[in-house]
């Protein structure tokens, strides 16, 4: 297992949202707590005879969040960004979906049966199959044989009125926007934040917790105020790390739209 | 830092505290958030790969996609129910694309892959050229598409109907009363080792009859001009056609009869290759009054048939049909389930001796046993006239399921197969292209 590989920690996307904000809370709280009995008295030798060494402490740890503070931020929007993106996407898709079945409905039969047939078998497909694939992480395949089937059928079409010539030109555009759509959706099956990033946010909280085992006050003080701080270190990380696939975890993207149209296509 | 002692007192004393408390802590919440040492992670379901080798796309995605949704219907019904031997059934479906050439590739994948079985294949053409990577991985090819019989493999277990179950009992209807006492049959393929090899059959069975064949036509597959092939129909004198023209052909063979007016009452096809969900494919007004012969006719009037097919169509779509092969492809994946559960493996030989006593399955056109000696399903013979609403009207019924036999003494003298005691009995070479 390479620990800076992101997908060796996938797997903390199968364990439910609850238990793994405390999961992440206990990690980085358990992780101040041992560090405030085990390490804590050796880098209090370094400041120990420093007078007013708390102002010192409490100045970095300042300048320190600012910037850190300020990293989590922009990471935690982007990581959002991401989702939203990929949510977009899926409407998007969807709506070609949409929009494709009322086109071809318009075909002369059998054609139009025919049509309308593969996509819902495509919809059916993306709800049934291809959805559960995305949340373990995997791109899903088989959607693009039902794609080609569709095209296959649809210019087998050859148009014989003026009305059926715009009506598949329009059909032909919607199959377009429907690839395109459909090829970002699989593109953010695998997105997630680079591992680097990952790196810099784990070593800023150390940092940041490190900073706070140089405080000199009443040991269980220390233990409330830092903990506080490691514990609300812990969600905003949980957060990120729900964020950062967007098919997975509890912040993920569903196959609403696409349930939806299925529901609608089934009823007519 | 600057402690009294007594700070120090307090400070060693709270970190005892401290240390008990989280402990007990600890202690009384790790059951809750890790139980089972899992964190709550729901256990993954064991799963075992199969693999639908079906085209999709090309010119036999119009007859062999209905058996991919059908196999789908059944392991996710399979699913629902609890799996095979408690693990979920993970159906892989690539494409090969109705390219012979694409079968072995997409085959290899899939047993690469780890598929325990593959359901699929259509045209005798792709079956046998994926035959020996099933063979030599020695896993199972399930077959549900009629055939041309004269083959046997301990790998492949067939479904579909042989001549002696289709085409046979099809031209005993035709020269019977009431088929209209037929004398001279035209003899119309595409060109492949299906048509030709149960054309050959046929002219053999013929040769016994009153009837003779009175013309051979064989076309492309996925040709769809036939116009010639409709003159030479006329001008042989038939009074009937056989048909084993396959896929979207169809289209244009029926564009060309009734191009030519050809009156289905005086010179009916019958065809091997056409079921309910070809016709969705082809003009009604086209093709009604001719005739199909099959195992299974979605019309048929019975419960069991009710029930499957409407769970089909509730699943895929209220405009879908079920037909022949898509009964018996139903069928054999159920006497896979059987045959697995009572092996309690998913391993080939295991499997293989679990058909030793003959599996039964109720399938929604009647019931289906396994011959543990052929590995071939017994099935019922039916011939229905097309209507116009792209249904069949089933003209006739065999009253029993009928044992297949896929080297009919007739055409393959001294051939025989027992799986049970040794194999393939080889009688003398036939050459299905000579003379008759």
């Amino acid at each position: 297992m390479n620990l800076f590989d992101p997908e060796s920690w996938y797997w903390l996307y199968d364990v439910p949202p609850f238990r793994l904000a405390l999961l992440f809370v206990t990690v980085f709280v358990g992780f101040y707590w041992v560090g405030s009995i085990v390490v804590r008295p050796i880098l209090r030798q370094f400041v120990k005879y420093t007078p007013g060494s708390n102002d010192i402490v409490g100045y970095v740890l300042s300048c320190f969040c600012v910037f850190y503070g300020l990293l989590l931020g922009l990471i935690a929007v982007t990581a959002y960004q991401n989702v939203a993106e990929a949510g977009a996407n899926v409407t998007r898709e969807a709506s070609a979906v949409s929009a494709l079945y009322e086109d071809v409905s318009r075909y002369p039969e059998p054609y139009s049966q025919n049509l309308r047939w593969l996509i819902r078998d495509y919809t059916r497909y993306v709800i049934k199959y291809a959805w559960p694939l995305q949340q373990q992480g995997i791109v899903p395949e088989e959607g693009t044989i039902r794609i080609q089937a569709f095209h296959d059928q649809l210019l087998d079409f050859e148009p014989k009125t003026p009305s059926q010539e715009i009506i598949h030109a329009e059909a032909l555009r919607q199959l377009n926007e429907l690839l395109a759509a459909r090829q970002l959706r699989l593109y953010s099956v695998k997105a997630s934040l680079p591992g680097s990033m990952w790196f810099v946010m784990i070593v800023g909280a150390i940092l940041n917790i490190a900073i706070c085992w140089l405080f000199d006050m009443r040991f269980l003080t220390q233990l409330m105020l830092g903990g506080i701080l490691a514990a609300y270190l812990g969600i905003m990380m949980h957060l990120i790390f729900d964020m950062n696939q967007p098919f997975r975890g509890d912040v993920s993207i569903s196959a609403e739209p696409f349930e939806a149209l299925y529901k609608r296509i089934e009823e007519q | 830092m600057s402690g009294t002692p007594a700070d120090r007192l307090s400070r060693r004393e709270a970190l005892r505290q401290g240390s008990a408390a989280t402990l007990a802590a600890a202690r009384a919440l790790a059951p809750a958030l890790f139980a089972g040492c899992s964190l709550g992670i729901p256990p993954r379901a064991k799963t075992v790969k199969v693999g639908l080798l079906h085209s999709q796309t090309g010119t036999m995605a119009m007859s062999a996609t209905s058996l991919r949704d059908i196999e789908l219907h059944a392991f996710e019904q399979i699913n629902a129910a609890g799996g095979i031997l408690g693990r979920q059934v993970v159906p892989r479906a690539p494409d090969p694309r109705s390219k012979t050439d694409f079968f072995p590739r997409r085959a290899r994948q899939l047993l690469d892959d780890g598929s325990v079985a593959v359901f699929g294949c259509w045209t005798s053409s792709a079956r046998k050229a994926v035959l020996p990577i099933f063979e030599e991985a020695k896993k199972l090819l399930f077959y549900s598409v009629q055939y041309e019989g004269n083959e046997s493999s301990p790998y492949v277990v067939y479904g579909g109907m042989v001549p002696n179950q289709q085409i046979l009992p099809a031209l005993d209807w035709l020269a019977s009363v009431a088929g209209g006492l037929r004398k001279k049959i035209f003899l119309l393929g595409s060109d492949l080792v299906f048509p030709r090899t149960a054309n050959y059959i046929a002219k053999k069975y013929l040769a016994t009859k009153e009837m003779r064949p009175v013309g051979e036509a064989y076309v492309p597959l996925g040709d769809r001009d036939f116009s010639g092939v409709v003159k030479e129909i006329l001008a042989s004198g038939a009074d009937c056609v056989l048909s084993t023209v396959n896929g979207d052909s169809n289209i244009g063979l029926f564009a060309a009869l009734a191009k030519a007016e050809v009156d289905p009452a005086k010179i009916p096809v019958m065809t091997t290759s056409i079921a309910e969900d070809e016709l969705r494919f082809l003009m009604p007004e086209q093709v009604a009054g001719h005739y199909a012969a099959a195992c299974y006719f979605q019309s048929l009037d019975t419960p069991a048939n009710q029930m499957w097919v409407d769970g089909f169509r509730k699943e895929f779509g209220y405009d879908r049909v079920t037909g022949d092969p898509m009964e018996p492809d139903w069928c054999l994946v159920h006497l896979w389930k059987k045959a697995v559960e009572k092996a309690g493996s998913f391993e080939t030989e295991a499997v293989r001796q679990a058909f030793r006593d003959g599996l039964e399955f109720a399938g929604p056109g009647g019931p289906v046993r396994l011959d543990p000696k052929t590995q071939h399903t017994s099935k019922f013979f039916r011939l229905g006239r097309i209507r116009e609403d792209q249904q069949f009207d089933i003209v006739h019924a065999s009253p029993e399921p009928i044992v297949a036999d896929p080297y009919p003494a007739l055409a393959f003298p001294g051939w025989s197969v027992d799986w049970t005691k040794g194999g393939i009995t080889r009688g003398a070479e036939v050459d299905i292209d000579g003379d008759v």
